[in-house]
């Protein structure tokens, strides 16, 4: 689309006037070099592999819960069939196949992209004012790199050796020595994940290179570094943790590819032993290397998930109180603070692992400082509300939940930073509560929430209200159900990764939660069926947690139902800026055509003035220039740089 | 950069200097590795010394001249700066994990093992 | 709008797109390097002396000229690169023309010298570690360390993948024709030819499978019904006559009768021969204490197969001596175990005279076992010290490939990966060289940018290997 076709068509309607050099449909919709359809086709694969993660999960909980009922439904059906045991159990060989590719689709394959992928996609151009991504050649060939890694990983299951199941840390040795049994070793699922990862990898980085190239070349007139929205910031971080935290990662898939197809010894000791048999490698390898790389990437990792969901939410808050962002200079340095520390923290998965205690003792304070950072951004968040008089649609519903949700996960984190406790907590299920609080009623409601407050940008229509309530609600519900009583389960000592749910430690699982003739045991017998006055046990808790995990998957129907229908019958926008907001994004038409904007955008203010006393309505977009003075202020922000 | 003439010309001459003294350095690399031990192949750590701070000088040269880093504006160092920190963290922090053991569990271990 | 800064810089920044995007490009190629350098490092010095295998220094396990010559070429190309670059902001396409092929060749010589130097070590070297962690280097004449076997009676598992076995069928077997004896259906066909097998057993697995879950499903609901039901055949037995030769690795259990497979195949047949034959070329004693030297296996096999004592007499002075040397540091005389262990003890160049690739390096050689490689004992290949190593008291056979040991898996795994660079800035300059003229006509300056950001990848790739020639070749 060249210049003089948006220009001309500036007065009119800006996206249908390009018919006269419209590219094919292929090129428009499936290789599209447009950062927004790239944003698109990134959010809605992530939404489908996030799917599919969600429902291993579901067989999962139901394995956690029901560890010698068959499973239900599933096991009537021949191609599921296989994979269960000879009762239609689920086998522990298929739960860690399943957790394994539950942990690595979600994170990989489900929350990065939708995050980074999707959202910074399209909406980090529009933010800064500029025509597309720096590079939307290398923006394309990221997503197919991305999408090709995704099919892999499900290409695997259906291998005769089935998916990998050693963890999403695929730890080796046990990663390297897994699935031996088969001669060609590169057709296992084990070796798939790997050349699944390397593909994934390589597409975070070409995203990185493109998003920080954006960021620093890419902004519009006057739009100083300043000035920026959070969002973008956020974006600028996380781009430098991708690019250069998963490198390390990269060689260690290298590696353990070595490792498992050429028979090098990278992470092998030696006088390892598989099977009773001495292991036919030369060793002298260190599985301890494999942890460092893994972590080296695996910290900044969470960063890289848990960042774009607060910058979404900063977004959508101040929105939807009409008042500035609290403290957004401070919340740019935390941010830049908490992406340096997170490359310094990683070995704190690793207390357990033989390091001597000044190494521990280092990690531990460096994690423990980490954890200022984000305490400043939570809580400039939580004071953004203050005295706001708030809009409370499903996107704001959604962003302010995730104050609260992020807080338990980031809280509950703080005792895993350090070693003594450590000691008890370490591979429990107090872990899976702690990063589960954090990445799912965290950053998946933070998802949501930008999901509500974007879509009229790209449809023109509202989505509905009435569902967004619909799903709100169960979904808070349903994900406390699920992960709070990890909490105490993990603290009782249940092991992680258990495929019956702790079952096999009686001494464990049988402890007293809570008696049977108490509120909570009369309840709970009464909703599971069971008889009156029995009482609770801690393993009874798996019950509530894998009935809520279904729950919410029902409570996802009409979050699916609003997104298609509104597509076609929302109500339509009135204007290009729906929610009165202020930052750039809202300036383009509705659908932004191909180069964004009609015009070259100029910024004039800083990104969240709402409630500008003297001012004429409750919001001052950036775009709009200053009524008083006529005289753009550009001017003065050219001198500055 | 290097717009005119007279400072391509000049560009040039640097190119071929600094070529010429990276084929000097790596001979002199070689020459030491060999020459440093008459006592025979083996490695103190000040030949592992020396090899690093000639390929550092070297490596230094190409970034500096063949790689423009002397001319190129201070964004440029910001990134490289991140990317030096992180990677010493890297490789430190490593070394410090691996040197700083709990000696009996290891011990233990490589007994068992014998 | 347009996408601006493509080829001219933006003021604040002082960059245009495509300079930023390689710089952080090369950021994270600094971290992918850095990786493989702390790996380096890490298991360098993570090795422990005496338990895992020795990490042999470059110099004496590497012939250097290749890399050094390569050293050379990388540093010339990126003189080239440079001059190129140079020509283009000259607006001479032909001078920038001639440096670029120089770039190209300069990168097919690189890569030839790799081809070179990697299969003279994955053909040429081999190591054999023996049950008590003495080693003999040397080469391993004709595949003897697989072993041979010749087969009758096969039986596959269709529940895991295809069986391994058939790329292990000796070549001149041709087109082994196996004969189906139990476990497929009547209207299967009764024989396989070995170029259909694959074909065969995913057919047989697929049909298996469904068996097996329809028996799953029947037992489950409660339909089986016990001698009526057929269970599902999920094994095939097959009997054919052929040779083959067989890679250990994959072998979990094994007698002088059976084969069993790590993917649950067995083959039935008889043992041909098993031993290794090493034509000898050094003695690695680096894992063994200094004081139990003389005892080790390797001596052992040495005399079974030469009946010559020169190299043991020699080696053993060496190592006498060394002890006198190192007793000097120890004041009541008693040298600790560890110090006798280490790095110091790896007899090499046994057989010099011959003079062919393997004596570059006997300049510094510390402990020559002399040119004493006893022509007139073996009677193997060219007259060398053949060592026949029965299979029990080899615990681990390699080649100088990956497997050897980490210092190889990460000598081929860090100049692979950074062959694979060169591969990739080859194309990329090439594609300036033959494609860029439209470009240059259009904005020179544009194929200037172009070439300067391409440039900047070719050097780092010229700068990684100027640190990896110390720490693989000399170190
Ligand atoms: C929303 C509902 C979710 C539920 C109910 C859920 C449930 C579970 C369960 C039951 C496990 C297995 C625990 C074990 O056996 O050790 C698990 C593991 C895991 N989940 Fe989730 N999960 C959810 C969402 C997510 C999301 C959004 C992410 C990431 C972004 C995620 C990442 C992981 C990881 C990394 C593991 C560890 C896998 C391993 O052990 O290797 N989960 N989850
Ligand atoms: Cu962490």
């Amino acid at each position: 689309m060249s210049a003089e076709a948006t220009l001309h068509d500036a007065t009119g309607h800006a996206h249908d006037g390009h018919d006269h050099h419209d590219p094919p449909f292929w090129k428009k919709y499936i290789f599209s070099t447009d950062h927004k359809v790239i944003g698109i086709q990134y959010g809605f694969t992530a939404l489908v592999f996030m799917a599919v993660g969600f429902f291993l999960m579901m067989v999962m909980r139901w394995s956690i819960a029901y560890p010698d009922r068959p499973v239900p439904f599933l096991a009537d059906l021949p191609w599921f069939q296989s994979w269960l045991d000879a009762d239609g159990k689920v086998t522990g060989e298929l739960y860690n196949m399943f957790g394994a590719m539950h942990g690595t689709i979600m994170i990989f394959l489900g929350v990065v992209p939708l995050a980074f992928g999707a959202f910074g996609n399209y909406v980090t151009p529009l933010q800064i004012g500029a025509p597309d991504m720096a590079f939307p050649r290398l923006n394309m060939a990221s997503y197919w790199c991305f999408f090709l890694g995704g099919v892999l990983m499900f290409v695997s299951f259906f291998l005769p050796s089935g998916a990998a199941k050693a963890g999403w840390t695929n730890y080796s040795p046990l990663a390297t020595t897994t699935d031996l049994g088969y001669a060609n070793q590169f057709w296992t699922g084990q070796t798939q994940w790997l050349f699944a990862m390397a593909l994934l990898i390589t597409s975070s980085l070409l995203g990185a290179v493109n998003f920080i190239a954006t960021i620093i070349n890419l902004r519009a007139k006057g739009m100083t570094w300043m000035r920026l929205p959070f969002f973008v910031w956020a974006m600028l971080v996380t781009g430098f943790l991708l690019l250069l935290a998963f490198p390390p990662l990269e060689v260690a898939a290298i590696m353990q590819i070595m490792d498992r197809l050429v028979g090098t010894s990278f992470f092998v000791p030696t006088g390892l032993n598989v099977a009773g048999q001495p292991f036919d490698v030369a060793g002298g390898g260190s599985p301890l290397l494999y942890q460092h790389l893994f972590w080296f990437l695996g910290h900044p990792e969470v960063y890289v998930l848990i960042l774009p969901a607060f910058a979404i939410v900063a977004e959508i808050i101040p929105c939807n109180t009409r008042r500035p962002l609290w403290g957004y200079k401070v919340m740019v340095y935390a941010a830049m603070v908490l992406g340096f520390l997170s490359f310094i923290v990683w070995a704190h998965h690793m207390y357990l692992t033989g390091m001597g205690t000044s190494v521990s003792t280092f990690f531990q304070t460096t994690t423990v400082l980490i954890s200022v950072p984000s305490v400043i951004l939570i809580t400039s968040l939580l004071i953004s509300l203050w005295g706001g008089s708030i809009r409370f649609n499903s996107a704001m519903l959604f962003a302010t939940a995730f104050i609260p949700m992020f807080g338990i996960g980031g809280l509950t984190g703080l005792p895993l930073a350090f070693n003594n406790l450590v000691l008890h907590l370490h591979d429990t299920y107090y872990v899976i509560g702690h990063f589960h609080y954090v990445v799912a009623p965290g950053t998946i409601f933070a998802l949501f929430a930008g999901i509500y407050h974007w879509f009229p940008k790209h449809t023109g229509r509202m989505m509905s209200e009435k569902l967004g309530q619909l799903h709100f609600w169960p979904s808070l519900i349903f994900m406390n159900g699920i992960f709070l009583p990890m909490f105490f389960q993990g603290m009782a000592g249940f092991h992680r990764r258990a495929f019956d749910g702790g079952a096999a430690y009686q001494q464990i699982s049988s402890q007293l939660f809570m008696p049977g003739d108490s509120v909570f045991g009369g309840i709970f017998n009464f909703l599971f069926g069971r008889a009156a006055g029995q009482d609770i046990l801690m393993i009874d808790l798996n019950l509530i947690m894998s009935a809520s995990a279904w729950l919410l998957a029902l409570a996802q129907i009409p979050f699916v139902i609003n997104l298609f229908i509104s597509v076609f019958n929302g109500k339509k926008v009135t204007s290009d800026n729906p929610w009165d907001a202020t930052t750039l994004e809202w300036a383009t038409p509705t659908p932004p055509p191909h180069g964004n904007f009609l015009t070259e955008p100029v910024t004039y203010r800083t990104a969240y003035e709402y409630s500008v006393p003297g001012a004429d309505e409750d919001f001052l977009p950036q775009f709009v220039p200053d009524k008083e003075t006529g005289a753009p202020e550009p001017a003065k922000v050219a001198a500055k740089h | 950069m290097a717009s005119s003439q007279e400072e391509l010309d000049r560009l040039k001459k640097s190119y071929v200097a600094v070529g010429a003294a990276l084929f000097v350095f790596t001979v002199v690399t070689v020459f030491t590795a060999h020459w440093w031990h008459p006592f025979g192949p083996v490695m103190g750590w000040r030949d592992v010394v020396l090899g690093l701070i000639i390929a550092t000088v070297k490596s230094s040269l190409v970034a500096l001249i063949f790689m423009h880093l002397n001319h190129e504006r201070g964004l440029v160092y910001k990134v490289l700066t991140f990317t030096f920190y992180f990677f010493l963290g890297l490789m430190a922090l490593t070394l410090f994990a691996l040197f700083d053991p709990i000696p009996e569990a290891f011990d233990a271990i490589q007994n068992a093992l014998r | 709008m347009e996408i601006p800064y493509e080829v001219t810089a933006r003021r604040d920044t002082g960059l245009y797109n495509a300079k930023i995007g390689v710089w952080l490009f090369l950021a994270s190629e600094v971290m992918l390097f850095g990786g493989l350098f702390s790996a380096y490092v890490f298991l360098r010095v993570g090795t422990q002396p005496g338990f895992d295998n020795p990490w042999p220094m470059g110099i004496n396990v590497q012939k250097i000229w290749p890399g050094f010559i390569n050293t050379l070429v990388l540093i010339a190309s990126s003189v080239f690169v440079v001059f190129a670059w140079v020509a283009l902001k000259e607006r001479k396409w032909q001078v920038f023309q001639r440096w670029m092929w120089g770039v190209i060749l300069c990168a097919v010589i690189f890569m030839g010298f790799k081809a070179y130097e990697y299969s003279d070590k994955l053909l040429n070297h081999h190591d054999v570690k023996l049950v008590d962690n003495s080693i003999l280097g040397g080469k391993i004449l004709d595949r003897t360390h697989k072993i041979r076997f010749a087969a009758e009676e096969v039986t596959v598992d269709f529940s895991g993948g295809i069986p391994g076995f058939i790329g292990e069928i000796d070549e001149d077997a041709g087109d082994v024709e196996f004969t189906v004896v139990e476990g497929a259906d009547e209207d299967d066909p009764k024989t396989v030819k070995l170029s259909q097998f694959k074909k065969w057993f995913s057919t047989q697995r697929r049909e298996a499978m469904a068996e097996a879950v329809a028996e799953k499903m029947k037992r489950r609901k409660g339909t089986w019904e016990e001698g009526k039901d057929e269970p599902a055949v999920t094994k095939a037995k097959l009997t054919a006559k052929f040779n083959m030769h067989v890679d250990p690795h994959y072998i979990v259990q094994r007698n002088e009768e059976t084969l069993n497979y790590r993917d649950r195949t067995t083959v039935k047949g008889k043992l041909i021969d098993d031993s290794i034959k090493l034509e000898l070329h050094n003695i690695n004693l680096q894992m063994i204490p200094m004081q139990q030297q003389d005892a080790v296996l390797a001596w052992k096999l040495i005399h079974e197969s030469t009946g010559n004592d020169d190299i043991k007499k020699q080696v053993l002075e060496t190592r006498d001596s060394r002890i006198e040397g190192i007793k000097k540091y120890y004041e009541d005389g008693v040298v600790p175990v560890k110090a006798l262990r280490g790095p110091y003890v790896n007899y090499h160049n046994l057989h010099d005279s011959h003079g062919h690739d393997h004596g570059h390096d006997h300049s510094h050689g510390d402990a020559h076992a002399g040119d004493h490689g006893s022509e007139e004992a073996g009677g193997g290949h060219h007259g060398e010290t053949i060592v026949t190593i029965p299979r029990d008291q080899a615990r681990f056979v390699t080649n100088h490939g990956p497997r050897a040991g980490t210092y190889y898996a990460i000598y081929f795994t860090m100049t692979g990966l950074h062959g694979l660079h060169v591969i990739g800035g080859a194309l990329v300059l090439a594609y300036f060289l033959f494609f860029g003229k439209r470009i240059y006509l259009k904005n020179p300056e544009h194929l200037a940018n172009r070439v300067e950001v391409g440039g900047l990848f070719w050097h780092f790739v010229d700068l990684v290997w100027i640190f990896l020639f110390p720490i693989m070749y000399l170190m």
